[in-house]
């Protein structure tokens, strides 16, 4: 009798991320269509405005690429935590805390130089990622507590907290009666570099190569990839698998709230519960579709700045915006089948 | 004479415990079977969705339970497809499946935020206010006594059966279970699809009993705290259960401390059942010392060379 199992090839292609991602962008395009199709659209229709309006011209091309900036930056913040095997589903409160801090030292320091101060103000940001992520990081070192439900848990926090800000304390009275903080100053909104793209995108290009460094070309990055190994190896190598996961925590934490900085200072210039529509999720995808490699991420994380580009705009003629939603967490679903194929094989065996 | 303010509390603690409690049942038998789903809050969602539509179009309560309860097994199978299938990471599934359940149920959802339902799930005891413990306890819906009887069940399958047994041992031991002669791939989608069904009946009573409307995002984190409740009750029924009922307390009390006198900010209170999760999660592990009772082959796909 015949009996077929599955093994785990041992070589698999080295692109087989990538040919999986635009087989998987194939398969949720095709998804979509028939969504489309469902709902009496026309989805070449759909699809071709979706193009046009979110890379068919410098202005809508600079809007698609300032949307990719928060994603890049989450998603680059959850490649290092998972070079040490953990999962960082916080992103999303991340970047409010990020704006958070950046608000309250906006709030309460004062410094003539703008330059100096937006430096300060970034910094903030990153440091309120890190601070968001840290009873999570200090609980899963201490103690071993699942990081995946206490970094999630912690977005539901800081989002509340941010109600509470926005409601309370921090609520503009000019606002009217809709909840937000006080605007920004003006000198310290990101300049722009042409058209409408902030230099929050400058910013982001040289975080992709710090992050592509730290992870593959740095000592730390080295100490990373054994921690997040065996306990032994790490063991014999002298590392502290704990302390250096730790690090990675804050480090990733940071990134985030760095994306909320920028967001604030280039895009909504205040505090609000609409400063981040759900950046820190789509994120995850973006990281996780590419293997967690930082160029990737800023690739695919464009590729998906521009999709959310193209779903709101798309929301004029009718259409859901949740459709683009769709189409990112199908792509990634489309990928693991399709790498399923690349790194598994049936094997026919013999049996008596 | 009892206070009525009190049994307001305990009428909503109950009702609170018992959404989170069915979704973290269903997420108990899966993870008993070594899959984790982290779709909880995504297949919540679209039994919800599914659920309340069917109801407002039909205003036939049973036809939207089951709708609900299938939509959201068939899109948690979607899971165990790719996880058991395919032997692909559980984690990203599992998120995907939420982020996924969220927006299409929010995209199918879109034409009925706001609709007011006609039909109520049956509730037992009248239209009288209650005026006892007692009367509290027999006045609840159906499904807050369906999910008694699932308790006792699921119980009764883990603890006395060679079935309950034979899904444990998959989820502690894949290579003895395979030489059992068990079949690791079909029980393990099964359980997938059972917890994805829990999940749907969860979302069933949000909207058409517990809200009772739809609107987007209104499962609000139930989910990931029904995941945190597997955690708390070290994988077993019962004390899931006693978990439900402190959580479901949390989220009843929040509102109603005001009240009571204290001079807490409502949007701060509704922060508060989030951070005991987590608080109860650290405590909980410092005290287990890092054993907490969780199946060893959680996320570990299974291969027959592993034999």
């Amino acid at each position: 009798m015949n009996n077929y199992i599955l093994s785990k090839k041992l070589k698999t292609n080295e692109l087989s991320t990538f040919y999986s991602f635009l087989f998987g962008l194939l398969i949720a395009f095709f998804i979509g269509s028939i969504i489309l199709f469902l709902q009496s659209n026309n989805p070449l229709e759909v699809f071709s405005l979706m193009i046009k309006l979110s890379v068919g011209s410098l202005n809508s091309l600079s809007n698609s690429l300032n949307k990719a900036i928060p994603l890049i930056l989450a998603g680059l913040g959850i490649s290092i935590i998972n070079s040490v095997k953990l999962w960082n589903i916080g992103a999303e409160g991340q970047i409010f805390m990020g704006a958070i801090a950046l608000n309250l030292v906006y709030i309460n320091v004062t410094i003539g130089n703008s330059n100096l101060f937006i430096f300060i103000l970034l910094i903030s940001g990153f440091l309120g990622g890190s601070f968001c992520i840290l009873l999570p990081a200090l609980a899963k070192t201490l103690f071993g507590v699942n990081e995946i439900i206490t970094t999630l848990l912690t977005n539901y926090i800081v989002f509340g907290l941010t109600i509470y800000l926005v409601n309370g304390v921090w609520k503009d009275p000019n606002s009217l009666n809709f909840p937000a903080a006080a605007y920004i100053d003006k000198s310290v909104y990101l300049p722009i570099v042409t058209s409408k793209l902030s230099s929050g995108f400058l910013i982001c290009i040289l975080f992709t190569f710090i992050a592509y460094y730290l992870k593959e070309k740095s000592v730390f990055g080295y100490e990373l990839r054994i921690a997040g190994g065996s306990e032994l190896t790490a063991l014999y190598a002298g590392i502290k698998s704990k302390q250096v996961a730790f690090i990675a925590m804050l480090i990733g934490g940071g990134f985030a709230g760095l994306a909320g900085a920028i967001e604030l200072l280039s895009q909504t210039h205040r505090v609000s519960t609409g400063l981040s529509q759900g950046f820190g999720y789509t994120a995850i995808i973006v990281a996780a579709i590419t293997g967690m490699r930082p160029i990737g991420i800023f690739l695919v994380g464009i590729l998906f700045g521009a999709l959310t580009i193209g779903g709101s705009v798309i929301q004029t003629i009718g259409v859901s915006s949740y459709l683009a939603e769709i189409i990112q967490a199908s792509t990634l679903f489309g990928a693991l089948i399709i790498q399923f194929f690349f790194n598994y094989e049936i094997k026919k065996v013999e049996n008596d | 004479m009892i206070d009525l303010q009190f049994l307001g509390l305990l009428n909503a603690t109950l009702q609170a415990a018992t959404l989170l409690f069915i979704a973290a049942l269903g997420e108990l038998i899966s993870e008993k079977a070594g899959i984790l789903n982290l779709g909880v809050e995504g297949m919540i969602s679209i039994g919800a969705v599914t659920g309340f539509i069917t109801a407002i179009n039909t205003e036939n309560i049973v036809l939207a339970a089951i709708v609900g309860v299938l939509s959201a097994s068939i899109f948690s199978s979607i899971h165990g497809f790719i996880t058991v299938i395919l032997k692909q990471d559980q984690t990203v599934s599992g998120l995907i499946l939420t982020i996924l359940g969220i927006s299409l149920s929010s995209m199918i959802g879109k034409s009925y935020v706001g609709k007011k339902l006609e039909v109520k799930i049956y509730k037992f005891g009248g239209a009288n206010e209650p005026n006892s413990v007692l009367e509290v306890l027999l006045s609840q819906n159906l499904i807050f006594y369906l999910s008694i009887i699932l308790l006792i069940i699921v119980s009764f399958i883990f603890n006395k059966t060679l079935f309950g047994k034979r899904i444990e041992a998959i989820g502690e031991d894949l290579k003895a279970s395979n030489s059992m002669g068990l079949n690791i791939n079909k029980t393990q989608f099964v359980a997938t699809c059972v917890g994805g069904a829990f999940a749907g009946l969860s979302g069933i009573f949000l909207t058409l009993s517990y809200v009772p409307y739809w609107t987007d995002g209104m499962t609000a984190g139930r989910g990931w705290i029904a995941l945190a409740l597997v955690i708390f009750g070290g994988w077993k029924p019962l004390r899931t259960a006693f978990g439900a009922l402190l959580f479901g307390f949390l989220e009843a009390l929040g509102p109603r401390l005001q009240t009571y006198g204290f001079e807490i900010s409502p949007y701060l209170i509704k922060i508060t059942p989030y951070v005991i999760t987590i608080i109860v999660l650290v405590v909980l592990t410092i005290l287990k010392k890092g054993n907490t009772g969780a199946p060893k082959n959680i996320g570990v796909p299974f291969f027959k060379e592993n034999r």
